[in-house]
């Protein structure tokens, strides 16, 4: 497969948000990429490592977090293919917080340097991922509302609007029904909740006819009414979906 | 131009250099950024949800705000903002704000051109760079904000936006003594914490019963940095700062 080939999940996302030439294609797979697979549960960054490597996620689905000194942990956001997954990381030198596979997944690394170096040469892709990263912190702020200000219902009401409308935009289900790997701790962890409450939680979303999730299929049934339940607004993805 | 407009940008020089090492050419192109200066009252809106910003502000004087506000009208503050620190950069390739952003108190920001800075950073690759690290520690904070609302119990959470401050203050080199200006009143620290004020008001009362905090009005001390920074899970890795090693000094007194 040639190089233009693995990174089309990561072209057709920025081409959702700018124009890029086939030149900028071309100078952006001719990078010197090489790939690994990870299987699920494992670490692809740890929060303290110094970080010399950009990691774009292929296929699968894997989550930034963060562990306490006491252990708990809190899952920061979670990445489809197409999305690096250390933008954060790579270009600072220290690792601030883990990157954890959650299904297995296929990705491919560059070194940062010269993804820096064509940052410089060329004004869309250094376009491109400036908006990444502006992008994923509007996330992280919405997080942080979400956490804060939002209940158990809205926290995870607002977490299944963000994937599925996320997953949508990849081209990775066209809805009402999506894969779905997230376990229930996993859905705890991003939003600051117990175990016990996040299944009370659920359980009431699908009595009220908003969702059904099982065997990893989520479908969302009435999205109108989950996106009001979750305060949903989707400005802060900046029309990245 | 008079003097106080050329030494205007010196704080956001040095907030820049503080995560990317800036050249002395670099530097100079910083401080001759255009702009105009203007003055805030405290709680007046230096930009809205949904607005569309032309201007950067750069705060060189008080303290501002992020926040949003959910659709039942209660709110979240997303950072605290202090001198030298550029108000959005966010916006500079995002078309449309997603928060608000307000002064804490009375202050002066620089608005700069959002042309102007596009230009520096064509012309300066390194100043480029300097504000992409720049805008990945402040996401690397919101991160952290996750984190400290998501997992800390309200002790925890409240020490570690103390230490939070105090650090960043001191980084920027506008702390002296270990005194520092606390800005915000007990409500504003409740929504920065997903916490009711009267929770705030009990949690600030114990860390002051264990000599963990000393109050007087609005300054604030930390008699043991060591132990706050402990009941805080506070590791300061997250605010990427290359003077990491320089900056445990002005805590020592207290801590011997």
């Amino acid at each position: 497969m040639t190089e233009s080939l693995i990174l089309g999940p990561l072209f057709r996302r920025w081409s959702r948000r700018l124009a890029l030439s086939n030149d900028d294609k071309t100078a952006v797979a001719g990078l010197g990429w090489s790939r690994k697979q990870f299987q699920r549960d494992a670490y692809l960054a740890r929060e303290g490592e110094p970080t010399s490597v950009c990691t774009l996620l292929l296929d699968g689905l894997a989550y930034r977090q963060k562990i306490l000194s006491d252990g708990s942990r809190q899952i920061i956001s979670f990445h489809i293919a197409g999305e690096f997954l250390d933008l954060q990381n790579c270009l600072l030198e220290v690792a601030d917080h883990n990157v954890q596979a959650l299904t297995r997944c296929n990705i491919a690394v560059v070194p940062k340097e010269l993804l820096l170096e064509v940052m410089n040469d060329r004004p869309n892709v250094r376009r491109a991922i400036w908006l990444d990263a502006l992008i994923d912190a509007s996330v992280f702020r919405e997080w942080v509302v979400n956490v804060g200000r939002r209940d158990a219902k809205q926290r995870i009401a607002h977490l299944l609007c963000e994937l599925a409308l996320r997953l949508k935009a990849a081209g990775l289900g066209d809805g009402p029904m999506f894969d779905f790997p997230l376990t229930q701790e996993h859905i705890a962890d991003a939003t600051g909740l117990t175990a016990v409450h996040t299944n009370r939680t659920l359980q009431a979303l699908r009595k009220a006819g908003l969702i059904s999730l099982n065997s990893s299929k989520l479908s969302i049934l009435d999205w109108d009414a989950l996106a009001e339940a979750g305060d949903f607004s989707e400005r802060y993805l900046h029309h990245s979906v | 131009m008079d003097a106080p407009h050329e030494t205007a940008l010196e704080l956001l020089a040095r907030k820049l250099n503080l995560h990317h090492r800036l050249s002395p050419e670099d530097r100079q192109a910083i401080l001759d950024l255009p702009h105009k200066i203007r003055r805030l009252e405290a709680q007046s809106y230096i930009l809205r949800e949904g607005d569309r910003p032309e201007r950067c502000a750069v705060l060189l004087q008080g303290y501002s705000f992020r926040h949003k506000v959910t659709g039942d009208g209660s709110r979240q503050i997303l950072a605290i903002n202090v001198p030298g620190e550029a108000l959005d950069f966010q916006n500079l390739f995002l078309e449309e704000a997603d928060h608000n952003i307000q002064m804490l108190v009375r202050g002066v920001v620089a608005e700069i051109p959002r042309e102007a800075i596009e230009q520096l950073v064509l012309e300066h690759s390194e100043v480029g760079r300097a504000i992409l690290i720049t805008t990945l520690v402040e996401a690397s904070i919101f991160r952290e904000w996750v984190v400290n609302i998501g997992q800390r119990g309200s002790r925890s959470r409240i020490a570690h936006l103390l230490c939070e401050f105090a650090y960043r203050l001191t980084a920027q080199q506008l702390a002296a003594d270990g005194i520092f200006e606390l800005p915000m009143t007990q409500e504003q620290l409740a929504d920065a914490t997903g916490l009711t004020a009267v929770h705030v008001n009990r949690v600030l009362q114990a860390l002051q019963r264990e000599g963990l905090i000393e109050r007087d009005r609005r300054m604030i001390r930390f008699p043991s940095w060591e132990r706050l920074s402990e009941v805080a899970d506070f590791n300061p890795r997250y605010l990427h700062s290359l003077d990491l090693e320089t900056l445990p000094h002005i805590y020592q007194s207290s801590d011997a």
